[in-house]
C-alpha cells in the first residue's frame, strides 16, 4: 500500500545528463573507464535501478552485496529501490506510460511474480523475448522445467527471468507451545483446533497482502483436495463456488480465535514476525524459511523459534525478475539479471546466513566446480527441517488471485 | 510611513546619496512583491495542478484507460464501497475530537503554568513530541502500549506470562481511540508553542500583564483570568494554526496506518491504498474518494468554527457573571499536571525503550531491559543511512532557508505596500491551500504533471513538493512575531533616517532573530517530516530519513525501526536546539535588546 523509497547506497542525483564529467576518482571502476572519450551513447557509468520488496535485512543486504559485485566487475552502479509494495512501481511504469514517457522510465528492473506480473504483461510494460538473451538463462534448463518459463500459469514470454524459489513454511515459539501443553499444528485442521483451544495466538494478513492472500490460497486448495485441478485453470464462477463454502465455513471458524479477535488484521507479512517477536503470537507463517534462522541471529526471533512445514500441503512458486519497457538502460540491466543468475550469485542467495533463496538453477546441468558452490548448508535450531517431505502445491492460476479476494473482501470487508 | 520619513529628512544630506537610497529603496521593495508572487506561485500552482490531476479521474476523465466522459458516477460508485460512511465517519470523528481535545489541554495547561517558571521545562518536555515526526511518534507508542509493549510488561510480574492479546485491547481500535491519542499528544505541543510564541509578542505580553494585574486587583484567580482574559486575546491568533492542525487530524495518513483499525480504516488510508492499486481504474474511485476527504475537512473546519461561536456566546455569559474562581480551578491545575505527569511518563518510557530496542539482543516479553546489547543494529542502521541522512539535510536546509527568505520578504512586503493589493488579499486563502487539501488528494495529480514536465528533474520537484508545506508552517510561525512586533522601533529608525531596507536588515532581523531561527527549525523539522510527498515525487529515487523509518515500520525488525525513530528524533531536535543556541549567542532579548537598540539608533544618529 505504501511506496517505500530507499536507495541506501544511490548518489543524490543520477539522470543521463552529466556526460563528459569524469569523477575525480570517486568511482574505482577500470573497466568502464578504459575509453574516457567514448561517445555519449554509451554511458561509461550506467546506473540500474531495481525496484524490489525493501522489508528484508536480508535480502536488502544481499542486494547490497550484488551492487558491489557488477560495481566491480562491470562498472554498472545498482540502486536498490526498496517498496513497501511491488504494485506501487507497477503503477508508477504503468502511470509513465500513461504520460507518454516511453524511452526514459525511472524503473530498470522489478523483483515480481503472480498478479504483479499478469498485470505488467497485460499492460504491456514489459520488455519482452530478452531473457534469452542471458547467457546464465541457460543454467535454469528452461526447457525442462516449466515453472521458470510460467508465472502462476500464466507464460512468461521472455518478460521475466526466474530469481529464485520458495515454498509456505509454519513457525512457532516453542516455550509458549510448552506452556500451552498443546501440540503444533502440521494440518490445516490442527491449526483451527489449536486456536479455538488458545485464542489470539494466530493471525494472518490481509488478503491484498501477498502472505495474506497465499495463506486463503493454502486453505482453499487444503481444504478441496478432491477438486484441486480447478486451480491450474482460469478461475469460472461455477470453480469458485465449488470451493468458497468450505473456506467460508473455516474462516468463520477461524477469525474470532485469532490476534485481537480478528478485527484487526496486519497489513504486511513482515509485521507478523515482528508480532511473533514480541511474544503477541505463538504460530506464524513464512514464505522464506531462511529468514526465520537469520532473524534469531539478529535477535529479531527469540531463540525457542521452530519452523516445519505443514504435512498436508505447503504452497510453493518461483519470483522473477523483470524489465520494463521503457528502461533506459536495457543491456546495463540484462547484466545485471545475468549476474543474478550466476551460480555464484544464486549460491550465495541460497546461503543460509545470507537469505536462503531455493536457487532456480538446475543442479544437474552445472559443473562440478559450480554445483559445489552451492554445498555450505549447515544447520540451525530455529531452520527449517528439510529431511521431512512435504507435499508441494503450485501456486492456482493467477486468475484465482484477484478472485479469491474479491470473494473474501465481500464477505469479511475490505481492509486496507 | 514615507511621509514621516520624508518630513524627518536631513536637510543637509547630499542630493546623490538621497537618490541612491531611494533607487534601493524601490529596488527593495520590488524584490518584496517579487517574493510575495513568487511564493504565491510556489502554494498555488502545485496544488491546484494537483487537484485538477484528481478532479478530471474524479469526474470520469482519465485517457490513459480510456475513461473521456464527464459525469458522476464515479462518485455513485464510491458511495456504493461497503463501509465508505464508517470511514468518512472515522477520519471526521478521530480528526475533529483530536484537535478539541489537544486545544483544550494546551489551554489547561497554559492556564496553570503561562505565569510561572515551568512554562520553560514544560516547553523541554513537550519538545521531544513537537519535533518527531508523525510517523515517528506513532511508532514509538506502538513500543508502549501493545500488549507486550513497555507498560504492559512493567505491570507483568509473573516472568513466564505470555502477552495476552485479547483482553484490554487497546491499539487498532475501531473507535479510533488510538489515533485520537497520538494526533493529541502530537497536537498539543504544537498549539502550545503557537500560544506561547503570541503571548510572548512585546504588545500582546503587555496586554496580558495589564490584564493579569488588574485581573489579580478584582480578584481573579490566575486561571481565572487566563480563561476570562487572556484567552479571548490569545485565541483569534492561533485560529489560523489550529485549523491546520485540524485539516491535517482530519486527513493524515501515517498514523491510521500505524496504529488505526482497518475493518475498515479511515478514508484517507483508504485512498493510499486506491491510488497504488494495481487496477489503474481504480484510481478514479481514489480520486473522487480524494474530493470526498476535501469536503470533510472542509466540513470539520466548520464543525470547529461553530464550535468557537458556542463558545464565545456562552463565555460572554459565563465572563458577565464575574465569578472570580472558575468553579473548576483545582479540577484544571489537577489536569494540567497530570498532563504533564503522563508526558513526563511517555517521554521518559519512549526514549528508554527507542533507545534500549536498538541495542537490544534478545529481550523477551516480559523482561523490562534487554538480556545483552549490541551494536549489530545500529551497524546495519550506519551502513545503509548515510545517503537518506545527507539527502534529508540538504532538502531539509534548502528548503527550509529559501521558504525562510520568501516569507521574510513577503512580510515586509505588507508595511511596504500598505493597500490591499491583490496579492496580499491571496495570500491568507493560498497559505492554507496545502494545508486545506490533503495531500493524500493533490500530491498524486502533481505526480502526472511533474511527468508531462521535466520528469527528470527529481530534486526539483521534491524541493516544489517540500515547498509546499513547508512555506506554511515557516509563515504561521513567523507571521504572528512579525505581525506584532513593536512598530515603533521602525518608526524611530524610519524617522533618523534609515530606509526600508536599512530598517529590515539592520533592525527587524536582529530583534526576530528568535522568532526566525525557530521559523527555520520548524521548516527543517516539517521537510524532515515529509513522507508522501518526497515518496511520490521522486518515485523513491531519494530517500530521507521518514521515507526510510516508514519502510522499516513495515519491515520485520522492532530493533531496526526503534533505531530509525532515534534518528528521527535527534535530527528536528539538533534544529531546534541550535535555533535555541543561535538565538541566545545572537541575541539576548533580556540584556541586550536595549544595548543592541542603542547601537542601531546610535549608527543612524551618527549617520544623520
Amino acid at each position: 500500500m505504501l511506496v517505500i523509497a530507499g536507495s541506501a547506497y544511490a548518489e543524490p542525483s543520477v539522470d543521463g545528463n552529466d556526460i563528459a564529467i569524469p569523477g575525480p576518482g570517486a568511482n574505482p571502476n577500470t573497466y568502464a573507464n578504459t575509453s574516457p572519450k567514448t561517445s555519449p551513447k554509451t554511458d561509461p557509468n550506467p546506473v540500474v535501478r531495481l525496484h524490489a520488496w525493501g522489508g528484508s535485512a536480508q535480502v536488502n543486504s544481499y542486494l547490497k552485496w550484488v551492487a558491489d559485485r557488477v560495481e566491480r566487475k562491470h562498472g554498472i552502479t545498482l540502486k536498490h529501490v526498496k517498496l513497501a509494495d511491488t504494485s506501487d512501481a507497477v503503477s508508477r511504469v504503468l502511470a509513465e506510460k500513461a504520460a507518454g514517457n516511453l524511452n526514459n522510465g525511472s524503473v530498470d528492473l522489478i523483483w515480481i511474480n503472480g498478479e504483479n506480473f499478469a498485470a505488467m504483461k497485460k499492460n504491456a510494460l514489459l520488455a519482452t523475448g530478452w531473457v534469452t538473451d542471458i547467457a546464465n538463462f541457460a543454467l535454469t534448463n528452461p526447457s525442462n522445467n516449466s515453472a521458470m518459463v510460467t508465472d502462476f500459469g500464466e507464460p512468461t514470454l521472455g518478460m521475466e527471468a526466474p530469481w529464485g524459489k520458495a515454498s509456505m513454511v509454519f513457525y512457532y515459539r516453542k516455550a509458549h507451545f510448552d506452556s500451552f501443553n498443546e501440540p503444533v499444528p502440521q494440518t490445516l485442521q490442527a491449526l483451527l483446533q489449536f486456536s479455538q483451544q488458545q485464542p489470539g495466538r494466530f493471525t494472518y494478513p490481509v488478503v491484498t497482502d501477498y502472505l495474506g492472500i497465499s495463506f486463503i490460497k493454502y486453505a482453499a486448495i487444503a481444504l478441496n483436495s478432491s477438486n484441486q485441478s480447478l486451480f491450474y485453470s482460469p478461475v469460472t464462477q461455477k470453480s469458485l463456488e465449488k470451493i468458497t463454502p468450505s473456506l467460508w465455513a473455516y474462516l468463520d471458524a477461524l477469525h474470532p480465535t485469532m490476534w485481537r479477535n480478528g478485527e484487526y488484521m496486519v497489513r504486511q507479512a513482515s509485521q507478523l514476525q515482528r508480532l511473533i517477536g514480541n511474544g503477541e503470537l505463538s504460530l506464524a507463517f513464512s514464505f522464506t524459511a531462511a529468514e526465520i534462522p537469520s532473524a534469531v541471529e539478529r535477535f529479531d526471533l527469540p531463540r525457542d523459534v521452530r519452523t516445519f512445514a505443514m504435512s498436508d500441503g505447503s504452497l510453493a512458486n518461483v519470483h522473477f525478475i523483470g524489465l520494463t519497457f521503457n528502461s533506459p538502460n536495457q543491456a546495463a540491466a540484462k547484466t545485471v539479471v545475468n549476474f543474478l543468475l550466476s551460480p555464484e550469485a544464486q549460491a550465495k542467495k541460497q546461503r543460509l546466513q545470507v537469505w536462503g533463496d531455493d536457487t532456480v538453477l538446475d543442479t544437474s546441468v552445472l559443473s562440478a566446480s559450480q554445483k559445489s558452490m552451492f554445498e555450505t548448508q549447515q544447520s540451525h535450531p530455529s531452520a527449517l527441517d528439510k529431511s521431512q517431505s512435504t507435499p508441494l502445491y503450485a501456486e492456482p492460476h493467477a486468475s484465482w488471485t484477484d478472485a479469491l479476494r474479491q470473494a473474501w473482501e465481500e464477505r469479511y470487508g475490505a481492509r486496507y | 510611513m514615507s511621509n514621516f520619513n520624508s518630513q524627518s529628512k536631513p536637510q543637509s544630506k547630499p542630493q546623490s546619496k538621497n537618490r541612491n537610497r531611494s533607487f534601493g529603496q524601490g529596488h527593495f521593495n520590488r524584490i518584496t512583491v517579487w517574493a510575495k508572487w513568487l511564493l504565491l506561485c510556489l502554494l498555488i500552482i502545485p496544488v491546484v495542478a494537483g487537484v485538477v490531476g484528481v478532479f478530471l479521474p474524479a469526474m470520469g476523465y482519465f485517457p490513459a484507460i480510456g475513461a473521456e466522459q464527464f459525469d458522476f458516477r464515479v462518485f455513485a460508485a464510491l458511495f456504493d464501497v461497503a463501509g465508505i460512511h464508517r470511514m468518512m465517519w472515522l477520519s471526521l470523528f478521530t480528526g475533529v475530537v483530536a484537535t478539541v481535545i489537544a486545544a483544550l489541554f494546551a489551554f489547561v495547561l497554559l492556564s496553570v503554568f503561562y505565569r510561572s517558571q515551568m512554562l520553560s521545562r514544560l516547553q523541554i518536555v513537550l519538545s521531544p513530541f513537537l519535533v518527531l515526526p508523525h510517523a515517528g511518534a506513532a511508532i514509538a507508542l506502538v513500543f508502549l502500549l501493545s500488549p507486550s509493549g513497555f507498560f504492559a510488561r512493567l505491570f507483568t510480574f509473573d516472568s513466564s506470562a505470555i502477552a495476552s492479546t485479547n483482553e484490554g485491547v487497546f491499539l487498532f481500535d475501531s473507535y479510533g481511540i488510538s489515533i485520537i491519542l497520538a494526533l493529541v499528544l502530537k497536537e498539543i505541543p504544537f498549539i502550545l508553542l503557537m500560544a506561547i510564541s503570541v503571548m510572548s509578542q512585546p504588545l500582546i505580553q503587555e496586554k496580558i500583564n495589564g490584564y493579569f494585574k488588574a485581573g489579580t486587583a478584582l480578584g481573579y484567580s490566575p486561571i481565572a483570568i487566563f480563561f476570562k482574559l487572556v484567552l479571548p486575546v490569545v485565541f483569534p491568533q492561533i485560529r489560523l494554526p489550529l485549523l491546520a492542525v485540524l485539516v491535517f487530524a482530519v486527513s493524515n495518513v501515517e498514523i491510521p496506518l500505524i496504529l488505526g483499525p482497518n475493518d475498515p480504516s479511515t478514508l484517507a488510508v483508504a485512498i493510499l491504498h486506491w491510488f497504488n492499486h494495481i487496477d489503474l481504474s481504480m484510481r478514479l474511485q481514489a480520486s473522487s474518494a480524494a474530493v470526498v476527504q476535501v469536503g470533510i475537512a472542509v466540513f470539520a473546519v466548520i464543525v470547529m468554527l461553530a464550535v468557537e461561536k458556542g463558545i464565545i456566546f456562552y463565555g460572554k455569559k459565563w465572563l458577565q457573571r464575574g465569578k472570580r474562581h472558575a468553579a473548576t480551578d483545582k479540577a484544571i491545575s489537577a489536569t494540567a499536571y497530570l498532563l504533564l505527569v503522563a508526558y513526563v511518563v511517555l517521554v521518559v518510557s519512549a526514549v528508554y525503550t527507542l533507545v534500549a530496542f536498538s541495542f537490544a539482543k534478545q529481550w523477551t516479553f516480559p523482561n523490562i531491559i534487554p538480556a545483552d546489547v549490541t551494536m549489530l543494529h545500529w551497524n546495519t542502521v550506519f551502513d545503509a543511512v548515510l545517503t537518506p541522512l545527507s539527502n534529508t539535510v540538504l532538502l531539509g536546509v534548502s528548503v527550509s532557508f529559501s521558504a525562510l527568505v520568501l516569507v521574510l520578504l513577503t512580510l515586509e512586503s505588507e508595511p511596504l505596500n500598505a493597500a490591499k493589493t491583490r496579492a496580499s488579499l491571496l495570500l491568507p486563502t493560498a497559505l492554507f491551500l496545502p494545508l486545506l487539501v490533503p495531500g493524500v488528494a493533490f500530491l498524486y495529480g502533481l505526480v502526472w504533471f511533474q511527468q508531462l514536465i521535466l520528469k527528470d528533474a527529481v530534486w526539483f520537484h521534491v524541493y516544489v513538493a517540500h515547498m509546499v508545506y513547508v512555506i506554511p508552517y515557516v509563515y504561521l510561525s513567523l507571521a504572528v512575531a512579525y505581525r506584532k512586533f513593536d512598530n515603533r522601533y521602525v518608526m524611530v529608525a524610519l524617522s533618523l533616517g534609515k530606509s526600508p531596507m536599512e530598517v529590515f536588515f539592520f533592525v527587524k532581523l536582529p530583534l526576530l532573530i528568535g522568532p526566525i531561527l525557530v521559523a527555520f527549525a520548524l521548516g527543517l523539522a516539517i521537510s524532515f517530516s515529509q513522507y508522501l510527498p518526497t515518496l511520490l515525487t521522486t518515485g523513491g529515487a531519494i530517500s530521507t530519513v521518514t521515507t526510510e523509518a516508514v519502510a522499516l515500520a513495515a519491515g520485520s525488525s522492532a530493533r531496526l525501526s526503534a533505531a530509525y525513530v532515534v534518528i528521527q528524533a535527534v535530527m528536528p531536535l539538533c534544529g531546534f536546539g541550535l535555533a535555541w543556541w543561535l538565538s541566545n549567542i545572537l541575541f539576548k532579548p533580556s540584556t541586550n535588546t536595549r544595548s543592541t537598540n542603542k547601537s542601531n539608533t546610535g549608527k543612524s544618529v551618527r549617520s544623520v
